[in-house]
C-alpha cells in the first residue's frame, strides 16, 4: 500500500494552492519548456520531460532587482526586495532539486543570500520522477537517480491514473494537508535506466591535466554562447548592476553572467588574467569537477544533460569526463 | 558525388603541403547524427571529417580568432557572403584563407539528436553557388529568380497592422533570457565590446524588461543591416526559439530595395551604410 | 567585524566628507557612515577591503585606506579609471555614496611583532599598504626596522606624498623613493623598484616583506626578493580581482579552490604558487 493522489485530484490541489500561493510550474513557450507562475493549471505541461530551462530559474532568475534606492528629503532610501506570497515550483525532476542543492551551497552560506534565502524558505517543492530517461542525462553519475527524493518536499511518482505520492520534509506533508491523498495498492513502477558516465577519481585527475593544450582545442570551436551556463541548474556565476530609470529611481539588478563572458575577469585599467578562450572553458569544467568539490564538498553538475542538448557547437561534458578518465595523466593533442 | 571524400583529400594535401595551418570543417556529434565543428591541424585529423545536410554551422566567424594564421575554411554560399562580408569590412585578410566552397542545395533542420526536414531559409535561399572559392565541391548551378528568394513569412508579418506585430514582436521578446548567444554565433557581431555591454552611457538596461530586450534585439538587428548575411546561425542557437531571421530578413529586403544591394555577393563593394551619394533617394517626402 | 546588515547586497549609506586629489588621476575620499551605531562600532583591519558605490551608476571594490582606531571615517584613494571611480571623483562633499564591507582577510600584523618589515608599494598600490605603514608606525616599539619602498610611474604619481616626511623620520624607519622617470623638478632617485630592492641589498633575516602594485611590478620583484633568500612564506601581497559581490556567491573572483573576496586578497606567495592559475 502507498499513499496515492488521482490525477484529478492533484489537479484540483494545484487550483487550491493557486489561490494564496504562487505556483510555478514548467509552461511552454514557442516549444520552449521553462518555469513560469501558472495563472491556469491546465497550461501547466505535465510530461515536460527534462524543461529546456532549469528549475532554479525560480529561486535565482535570469535578471533580479536586489533593491532600489530613492533620494528622500536628500537621504537615500533604500528598500530591498522581498517576496509577497509563498510560493510553489511544481514539477521539477531529481535533477534539478540536486541543482538547487548546489546553489544552496555559496548562496546559503555566511554571509546568507537573504533574498534567496526567502525565497527558499517560503517554496515549497513538488517533484515528479522521471518515468523515463533522456538518452543525454547521467544523473546516476552523481548519486542521484529518476526516483530520487533528496532535495524535494514532495515527490510524485507518475502510475495508472495517478501519482505515488512521497513527502520527505514536514513542509512537504503540510502542503499535502489540502490534497486528497489515499492509501492504494498501486505498483511501484520501475525507474527507468540511466547512462551513467563514471566520474571516480575526476577531482585527483583534473590539476594533472590543468595545462594541456585539450582545453585549447576544445576551445578551438566555443563559440562562448553562455548557453550551457544558463539552462545549468548549477551554475550561479552572477553579474550585479545599477540602473537608474525614471524619476531617478536606482535598481541595483543582478543578472546570469557566466565564466564564459570574455569579461568576467577584466578589471580596471584592462588587465584580463583569464584572456584565453581555452582557460576560460576550462574554468568552466575546473569549477564543477575541482574547485566545487574543494570548497563545497560536492561536483558542481546534476547530470541532467541539457548543456549537452543545447550546446550549438556539441561540446559535450560526458566526452569532456570520460576523456579526463581515460588519460590519467596526459590527454594528446589528437583529440577534440 | 561523395563531398566527404573530396573534402578530406583537398584538406590532407593542403596540410601536408603546409598550404595552411589549419582546416575548419565538420565531423560528428556525440549524437551520431549531428554534426559539430572540427578544426584540423594534421593531415591524420583529416580523417574524422564529414559533410551532409546537418553541416548547418557558418564556420566564418571562427576565421576572426585566427587572424594571423593561415587557415582552409570549408563554407556553404552563406557561409562564403559572410566571409567576404567581414574582407570587405577588413577584419581578416584574403591571403590568409583558403575557401573550400560547397555548392548547396539545402541543409537540415538539426538539434540535438534530430535531423529534420530542409531548413525554411534554404528553401527561399537566392546562392546555391559559392560567390567566391579557392576549391569548389560539387559542380555550378542555375541560381534562383532574386524575387523568389523573399522569406514569405516576412511578407505575411508586413501585411499584418503595426499593433498587431508590437504585440507579437513584446511576447517574442519577453522570452528572452538576453544570453547573447545570438550575437556570439553571428559573423557580423564581433565588437571588441558590444553596445550593451557598455556602461558609459548605459545604451539597454541590464534588467530584462520589455523595453530593454526590445532595445536588444532591434539594435543588433539595425546594427546588421546590410551586413546581415542570412546565414540563420541566430535563431538556431537561441534557447527560447524566437525567430530572429524574421526581423533580419526584413532588414535584408529593405535594403535589398532600396539600395539594390546583398551583402556578401563580394568583398569590394561598399555596403550601402558605408558609403554616400548625394543624389540618393531615401524614400522620404 | 563591522556588524552586516541582514541582507549583505545592501550597503550602508554614507556622506562624502572630503574629496582630495592626491595625483593627476587618484583622488583620497573619506566618507562617513550616516548611521551611528554602524559608525561607531565599525572595526577593520589594514588589508581589507569595500565596496563603494556611486548610486545608479555602480559599485566597485576598494582597499580601506585608513585605520579603524582613528575613527575619522573610511578613507579609499580611488584611481579614475572607468565609469564608477570617474562617477565617485565627480561627487563633491555632501554626496551620498554606499559602502559594503569590511570583506577579506587581512595583514596579520600580529604576526610580524617583532621582525622587520618590508613594504613596497607601486603606484595606487600603496592604498591599502597605508594603513599598515600606519599602524607600524603607531606601535612603533612592537616591530623592528621598517623599510618601505614607494614607486611610481612619474613624480606626480607619487600617493601620500604629505605623509612621507612623517613616515621617513621615524625611529628605525627608512622611506625610498623612486620614479619610472623624472620630471623637471625631480631630484630623487629614477629607477625601478626591483633594481631599488637590489640596489639595497634588503636582508631577509626575521623578515617579511609586503608588496602591492601593479602585477608586472610584482613579478620582477619576486624575482629580486629570491634572490636576496627571502623564502616565499615570508612574502605577503594583495590580490586584485574583478568582484561584484563580495560574498564569496558570485564566483568572478574565484581563482582555484579560493574566492579572492573571502580568503584574500591577503595571500603568502608560497599560498599563491599553489594555484594553478596566475591571477
Amino acid at each position: 500500500m502507498v499513499k496515492f493522489i488521482q490525477k484529478t485530484d492533484l489537479l484540483a490541489w494545484l487550483e487550491g494552492i493557486m489561490r494564496e500561493r504562487t505556483l510555478v510550474a514548467p509552461v511552454k513557450e514557442e516549444g520552449v519548456t521553462r518555469f513560469r507562475p501558472v495563472e491556469k493549471v491546465a497550461d501547466i505541461v505535465m510530461d515536460s520531460g527534462s524543461t529546456d530551462l532549469s528549475a532554479k530559474d525560480w529561486f535565482f532568475p535570469p535578471s533580479e532587482v536586489l533593491f532600489t534606492m530613492s533620494k528622500v528629503d536628500g537621504q537615500a532610501v533604500i528598500t530591498p526586495t522581498t517576496m509577497a506570497k509563498e510560493a510553489v515550483l511544481f514539477g521539477l525532476h531529481p535533477c534539478d532539486a540536486q541543482g538547487i542543492a548546489l546553489m544552496d551551497l555559496p548562496f546559503l552560506a555566511e554571509p546568507t543570500d537573504t533574498i534567496y534565502a526567502e525565497k527558499r524558505e517560503k517554496t515549497t517543492l513538488v517533484g515528479l520522477a522521471c518515468r523515463q530517461a533522456c538518452p543525454e542525462c547521467f544523473c546516476t553519475s552523481f548519486g542521484s537517480s529518476p526516483f530520487d527524493s533528496a532535495g524535494l518536499d514532495v515527490l510524485l511518482i507518475e502510475s495508472g491514473e495517478g501519482y505515488i505520492v512521497q513527502s520527505t520534509t514536514p513542509k512537504g506533508q503540510k502542503l499535502l494537508d489540502s490534497a486528497k491523498v489515499t492509501e492504494a495498492n498501486v505498483e511501484m513502477p520501475q525507474p527507468p535506466a540511466v547512462n551513467s558516465v563514471p566520474i571516480e577519481g575526476l577531482v585527483e585527475i583534473a590539476p594533472k591535466l590543468f595545462n594541456d593544450a585539450f582545453w585549447n582545442r576544445l576551445a578551438d570551436r566555443c563559440i562562448h554562447c553562455n548557453m550551457c551556463a544558463d539552462v545549468c541548474p548549477a551554475c550561479y556565476c552572477f553579474d550585479i548592476r545599477d540602473y537608474t530609470g525614471k524619476g531617478g529611481l536606482v535598481e541595483r539588478v543582478r543578472t546570469w553572467e557566466s565564466c564564459q563572458a570574455s569579461g568576467f575577469t577584466r578589471i580596471a585599467g584592462g588587465y584580463t588574467p583569464r584572456p584565453t578562450k581555452g582557460a576560460r572553458l576550462r574554468q568552466r569544467f575546473y569549477h564543477k569537477f575541482l574547485y566545487m568539490p574543494k570548497q563545497l564538498g560536492k561536483i558542481g553538475c546534476t547530470g541532467c544533460g541539457r548543456c549537452v542538448r543545447v550546446c550549438p557547437v556539441n561540446i559535450d561534458i560526458r566526452e569532456i569526463i570520460t576523456t579526463m578518465q581515460k588519460s590519467g595523466a596526459k590527454i594528446g593533442a589528437g583529440s577534440s | 558525388m561523395d563531398s566527404t571524400k573530396i573534402i578530406k583529400d583537398k584538406a590532407r594535401e593542403l596540410l601536408a603541403s603546409k598550404k595552411v595551418e589549419c582546416v575548419m570543417g565538420f565531423e560528428r556529434a556525440t549524437d551520431g547524427k549531428t554534426a559539430r565543428p572540427l578544426f584540423a591541424y594534421t593531415p591524420e585529423e583529416t580523417e574524422r571529417f564529414i559533410y551532409d545536410q546537418t553541416c548547418v554551422h557558418n564556420l566564418a566567424k571562427f576565421l576572426l580568432n585566427w587572424k594571423d594564421k593561415t587557415t582552409a575554411i570549408i563554407a556553404k554560399p552563406c557561409d562564403v557572403r559572410s566571409i567576404n562580408m567581414l574582407i570587405q569590412e577588413q577584419q581578416i585578410k584574403r591571403e590568409k584563407i583558403y575557401i573550400i566552397g560547397v555548392v548547396c542545395s539545402g541543409m537540415a533542420e538539426c538539434s540535438w539528436n534530430r535531423v529534420g526536414p530542409t531548413q525554411e531559409r534554404c528553401t527561399t535561399c537566392p546562392q546555391h553557388n559559392p560567390p567566391i572559392y579557392d576549391f569548389l565541391v560539387g559542380e555550378l548551378v542555375a541560381e534562383k529568380e532574386p524575387a523568389a528568394s523573399i522569406n514569405p513569412k516576412v511578407a505575411d508579418l508586413l501585411a499584418k497592422p503595426p499593433a498587431e506585430r508590437r504585440a507579437f514582436w513584446n511576447e517574442q521578446f519577453s522570452h528572452c533570457i538576453r544570453c547573447y548567444a545570438c550575437r556570439q554565433a553571428c559573423p557580423g557581431c564581433y565588437c571588441t565590446e558590444c553596445f550593451v555591454d557598455q556602461l558609459d552611457p548605459q545604451w539597454v538596461g541590464i534588467r530584462h524588461s520589455p523595453a530593454d530586450n526590445h532595445m536588444w534585439n532591434t539594435v543588433r538587428a539595425f546594427h546588421l543591416a546590410g551586413r546581415c548575411t542570412q546565414c540563420g546561425e541566430c535563431q538556431r542557437v537561441c534557447p527560447v526559439n524566437i525567430p530572429l531571421m524574421l526581423v533580419n530578413d526584413e532588414l535584408t529586403k529593405e535594403v535589398g530595395d532600396k539600395f539594390a544591394f546583398q551583402p556578401g555577393m563580394d568583398a569590394s563593394t561598399l555596403p550601402p551604410f558605408a558609403t554616400f551619394k548625394k543624389d540618393e533617394h531615401l524614400g522620404i517626402g | 567585524m563591522a556588524p552586516v546588515r541582514p541582507n549583505p547586497f545592501i550597503p550602508f549609506t554614507a556622506r562624502l566628507k572630503d574629496s582630495i586629489e592626491l595625483t593627476p588621476d587618484v583622488k583620497l575620499l573619506r566618507v562617513e557612515l550616516e548611521d551611528e551605531t554602524v559608525r561607531n562600532n565599525l572595526s577593520y583591519q589594514p588589508g581589507q577591503f569595500a565596496f563603494v558605490s556611486a548610486f545608479g551608476v555602480g559599485e566597485s571594490p576598494f582597499g580601506i585606506a585608513s585605520v579603524a582606531y582613528q575613527k575619522d571615517g573610511l578613507e579609499f584613494a580611488i584611481r579614475r579609471v572607468g565609469t564608477v571611480t570617474n562617477a565617485l571623483h565627480e561627487l563633491e562633499p555632501g554626496a551620498i555614496v554606499g559602502v559594503r564591507g569590511p570583506f577579506g582577510n587581512y595583514f596579520p600584523l600580529d604576526e610580524y611583532k617583532g621582525k622587520n618589515i618590508v613594504i613596497i608599494g607601486g603606484g595606487i598600490g600603496m592604498a591599502p599598504l597605508r594603513p599598515v605603514i600606519r599602524t607600524i608606525l603607531d606601535n612603533r616599539q612592537q616591530y623592528g626596522q621598517l623599510t618601505t619602498i614607494i614607486g611610481a610611474r612619474s613624480p606626480s604619481d607619487l600617493v601620500f606624498v604629505n605623509e612621507y616626511e612623517s613616515w621617513a623620520k621615524q625611529p628605525d624607519s627608512r622611506l625610498e623613493l623612486t620614479v619610472d622617470r623624472g620630471d623637471a623638478n625631480w631630484k630623487g632617485r629614477v629607477a625601478l623598484i626591483p633594481a631599488v630592492i637590489k640596489e639595497l641589498q634588503l636582508s631577509p633575516d626575521n623578515a617579511v616583506a609586503i608588496i602591492c602594485g601593479p602585477p608586472i611590478m610584482i613579478r620582477f620583484v619576486l624575482v629580486e626578493l629570491k634572490a636576496l633568500g627571502f623564502a616565499p612564506r615570508q612574502i605577503v601581497t594583495t590580490l586584485e580581482a574583478k568582484m561584484k559581490c563580495g560574498l564569496g556567491k558570485c564566483a568572478r573572483c574565484n581563482v582555484g579552490e579560493k574566492y579572492i573576496c573571502q580568503d584574500g586578497p591577503v595571500f603568502r606567495l608560497d599560498q599563491i604558487t599553489t594555484f594553478l592559475e596566475q591571477f
